[in-house]
């Protein structure tokens, strides 16, 4: 980040190799289009290079700081689209083939997942399947709690509930892989 | 609030999953608790990171990198 704070295009060229997969990925599972997912893939690429200077190391680190910014950016895409209601669908029919998806009943042996990966997704999939269920759309769909009430017939209370204990449990579940994140 | 319920609610603020009126009530329990807050929110960010990383990589092509260096290029040059 700080080849790229000095205007070094070597650096950004080196940081999209790197984390342009992991990106990408995020993107995918809030919108749901290939193309609309490169294209805005290419623009937060623009803005982390127009931004870098707002990266501060104290804190947090790069991909954080990243990933913050290209799931606000999906999700302001989404909901300017407003597209909400033709991604649901298409999640709805997807979720059983897509192999990434938290809630599924694929095997783990589909797919060949890092280390990291696979420590962070037994984290995850240790939870409740509502828990499971309530963060991966808060966060992958930006869903208020009272939308995922609405959306799952669950009581708001129940949603906080499940959102406050999943989330606890992987935080807590992360703190030793924090040093590798 | 007591600092507990507020490291329950800032995992909820990361992710931005509070409700309008919790958002004012944990606001006052970040000043009230200072910097300890603020760093604890900071810690809360990992989640982002182990969210993303969650997720197997998706591959993209390659005309993109191309165009964002083009506009990278154009920009300097500009």
């Amino acid at each position: 980040m700080k080849g790229i704070q000095a205007g070094d295009s070597d650096a950004l060229s080196q940081l999209y190799d790197r984390y342009n997969g992991i990106l990408k990925a995020l993107i995918l599972r809030v919108i749901h289009n290939e193309t609309e997912a490169d294209d805005l893939l290419q623009e937060i690429f623009m803005e982390i290079w127009n931004q870098s200077k707002n990266f501060s190391a104290q804190k947090g680190k790069p991909l954080g700081w990243m990933v913050t910014l290209a799931r606000r950016r999906a999700i302001d895409g989404l909901r300017k689209k407003q597209a909400y209601a033709r991604a649901e669908e298409r999640l709805q029919n997807e979720t059983e083939q897509q192999p990434d998806a938290w809630v599924h009943n694929a095997t783990e042996d589909e797919i060949m997942l890092s280390d990291t990966r696979r420590l962070i997704r037994k984290v995850i999939m240790s939870l409740p399947p509502p828990q499971q269920q309530a963060i991966d759309l808060a966060f992958f769909k930006g869903m208020s709690q009272r939308e995922i009430a609405a959306k799952t017939n669950t009581p708001l209370g129940t949603v906080k509930t499940r959102l406050e204990l999943g989330l606890k449990k992987i935080y807590d579940g992360l703190k030793e892989l924090r040093d590798e994140l | 609030m007591n600092f507990e319920q507020f490291q329950n609610q800032s995992r909820l603020y990361v992710i931005g999953a509070l409700e309008p009126e919790e958002l004012e009530e944990f606001e006052k329990a970040r000043k009230k608790f200072g910097k300890k807050a603020e760093d604890f929110i900071t810690k809360c960010y990992a989640l982002h990171e182990a969210f993303a990383l969650s997720l197997r990589p998706a591959k993209s092509s390659a005309a993109i990198k191309e165009r964002l260096m083009a506009m990278v290029k154009a920009k300097k040059e500009a």
